[in-house]
């Protein structure tokens, strides 16, 4: 799997399970950082809350709560070989959740 | 003082723009099935037709992107396939009677059928897009689009009641024939608050390279050009609603409108008449063209502008040279104009949520309009206008088979 | 910076300041042994295509390749040709050298030159 090349736009939208075949979400923002020339992709991150905060929505500020935030996770955690269905490759607990 | 001749210029745009064959013929039946009862249908329109222009042009402005840029790098490329169609199939239907229009105007004139003049307009709008600039076309629409301003002198010249036309600036529910009532009211707003409008204006901020220090230009233009504009179309409606109403006149072509002026102007009133149709639906065959390239090229990053020779941004021209040939069939085939502009008013109210509602959330993104985002009461009015786009939307088909013709 | 609302989509403009089409897809080289990188920006029909649908983006691969032979519709630009990302992506290239557009030049040669006026 060295030197796989990925479209990121076609991982827009497609849904991640668990290492155990539960669903977490689907893929609606990437974060990545930019280290001189270079862009580093850093986290995937999934799920409804994640939607929004792609679209900037500052109105909906109000609607979360009911919810666990966005689901965030590390580029080393996503499995991709497949890219038609991505895979965690840890358990849905194990992943850090941002609150915010 | 060049700022005047600027703030002039857009304001006579407005007004000279205003008028095409939807907003006649809606304005026209109007009249003569209700005399002035749907005069508030006009105003509102024209109230929320410049709203929405002043925001379109304050996001040119400011960002220096267009609204279908905007839609796009906002919403992305699969979300904004929806309104590309969308849009598209409207302007096409739009489109086709404008050229119908002047086509109408041309056989009035030379008793030659309108089926034949098809392809000498289509062909004469396709030219000055071809050849002229972007401040041709927005100058020859404004300036000859004046002589839209006779209806607003033949309603001088019939001396209507003056408390019977203020009366129809108050909303009120029909007293008879409801269907047809709020079929005209869709209809008229839909001829008002045409979503090309939008694009066109905020494409034309861009291509005179507006900046924060035309925001101001940006609000009269809108306010002033589009509400003297609305002031034309209801020139027409109460026209129609003093020659038409009294004898039961029932408006089912565009060939029984000279009279409208004959009667107000005498003789002066068909030339009158002839020019404001062939002039008003040219320059909107013209706009819709344009925007119709301006859609394709802003929303897939295609090369553009009107001040740019063809082949300079090929697939730009030729979609607007494809759009101006496929408009002019329905006309070439016969189709009837008039009924083909009830049908494209109430398509083009039907499609206006699907631009008000990203407009709105564009309108509040300060990545795009930095300092000068939507306040309070701008927000309230187009969220607003989206609920009433929804509502017009949904009654707009029923109404149309109800109510319609 | 999130790649989705500050990279995909959004207007790339060349080293003059012209537009330059918007960034229709992001490609990301995942290295086993490394952090995933994006590599390089993608613009043209065929990536447009395959956003829609796999099988509209087979179908415009292939008509790609019937036109352009060599040449296919979408065009990369390396990533760290990229030099700011603000509303705009500013790019290091220049527009007209790229040819970033296969089909608009084909367009201009083959339709646009023999339309009367098409000339400049």
């Amino acid at each position: 799997m060295s030197q796989t090349e990925i479209h990121l736009e076609l991982l827009l939208g497609r849904k991640v399970h668990d290492s155990r075949g539960r669903p977490v979400g689907r893929i609606e923002e990437v974060t990545a950082s930019r280290e001189d020339l270079e862009c580093v992709v850093e986290e995937f991150h999934l799920g409804p809350h994640a939607l929004l905060e792609r679209l900037s929505l500052p109105l909906i500020r109000v609607f979360r709560g009911r919810g666990h935030g966005v689901r965030r996770v590390p580029c080393d955690r996503l499995d991709l070989s497949d890219p038609m269905r991505p895979r965690l490759t840890c358990a849905l607990e194990e992943l850090p959740v941002e609150p915010d | 003082m060049k700022r005047l001749v600027e703030i002039a210029l857009g304001v006579v745009t407005g007004i000279g723009g205003f008028l095409e064959a939807g907003s006649l013929a809606t304005a026209a039946q109007a009249g003569a099935d209700f005399r002035f009862d749907l005069i508030w249908a006009v105003i509102l329109g024209a109230a929320c037709l410049a709203f929405l222009v002043e925001m379109c042009g304050r996001l040119s402005a400011i960002s220096k992107h267009t609204v279908p840029d905007a839609m796009r790098e906002r919403f992305g490329f699969r979300f904004f396939m929806v309104p590309l169609v969308i849009m598209q199939l409207v302007m096409y239907l739009v489109m086709a009677t404008e050229l119908g229009g002047v086509a109408i105007a041309l056989q009035l004139v030379s008793g030659v059928s309108y089926r034949w003049w098809s392809i000498p307009v289509g062909l004469l709008a396709w030219a000055l897009l071809w050849k002229g600039t972007f401040g041709l076309i927005e100058k020859g629409v404004s300036v000859l689009g004046l002589v839209t301003l006779a209806f607003v002198v033949g309603a001088f010249h019939l001396h209507p009641p003056l408390a019977d036309v203020l009366h129809g600036a108050i909303p009120r529910l029909p007293s008879h024939d409801r269907a047809h009532y709020w079929f005209l009211a869709v209809s008229i707003l839909g001829a008002s608050i045409s979503p090309y409008l939008f694009f066109f204006y905020s494409a034309g901020a861009v291509e005179d390279k507006w900046d924060v220090s035309h925001l101001s230009i940006n609000r009269i233009t809108a306010g002033a050009g589009m509400g003297f504009g609305g002031i034309v179309a209801i020139g027409a409606l109460v026209v129609a609603g003093v020659v038409f109403h009294p004898a039961g006149v029932k408006v089912d072509s565009f060939e029984q409108l000279p009279i409208l002026l004959t009667s107000a102007l005498g003789h002066w009133g068909f030339i009158l008449f002839v020019a404001s149709l062939a002039v008003a639906c040219f320059g909107a065959a013209q706009e819709i063209a344009l925007t119709s390239a301006y859609l394709m090229a802003q929303g897939f990053g295609w090369r553009w502008s009107e001040n740019l020779p063809p082949s300079d941004d090929a697939r730009f021209s030729l979609t607007y040279t494809l759009m101006t040939a496929l408009a002019c069939l329905p006309a070439l085939l016969g189709v009837d104009v008039l009924k083909l502009t009830n049908i494209s008013m109430v398509v083009s109210a039907a499609s206006l949520p699907v631009v008000v509602l990203p407009l709105l959330v564009i309108m509040n993104d300060r990545r795009y309009l930095r300092d000068y985002p939507n306040g309070w009461f701008a927000n309230t009015v187009v969220s607003a206008i989206v609920v009433l786009a929804f509502a017009l939307a949904v009654a707009s088909f029923p109404l149309l088979l109800t109510g319609g013709g | 910076m999130l790649l989705v609302r500050d990279v995909l989509d959004k207007q790339m403009v060349d080293r003059h300041g012209n537009r330059m089409g918007k960034v229709d897809g992001v490609v990301i080289r995942w290295a086993d042994d490394g952090a995933p990188r994006v590599v390089y920006l993608e613009a043209g029909a065929v990536t447009l295509a395959r956003r829609l649908g796999r099988r509209l983006g087979h179908w415009a691969a292939g008509l790609a390749h019937r036109w352009g032979g060599r040449h296919t519709e979408s065009y990369r630009i390396p990533w760290n040709r990229v030099r700011a990302v603000t509303l705009e992506l500013s790019v290091d290239v220049d527009a007209e050298e790229t040819r970033v557009n296969v089909v608009e030049d084909w367009l201009r040669q083959h339709v646009v030159e023999h339309i009367p006026g098409g000339r400049k």
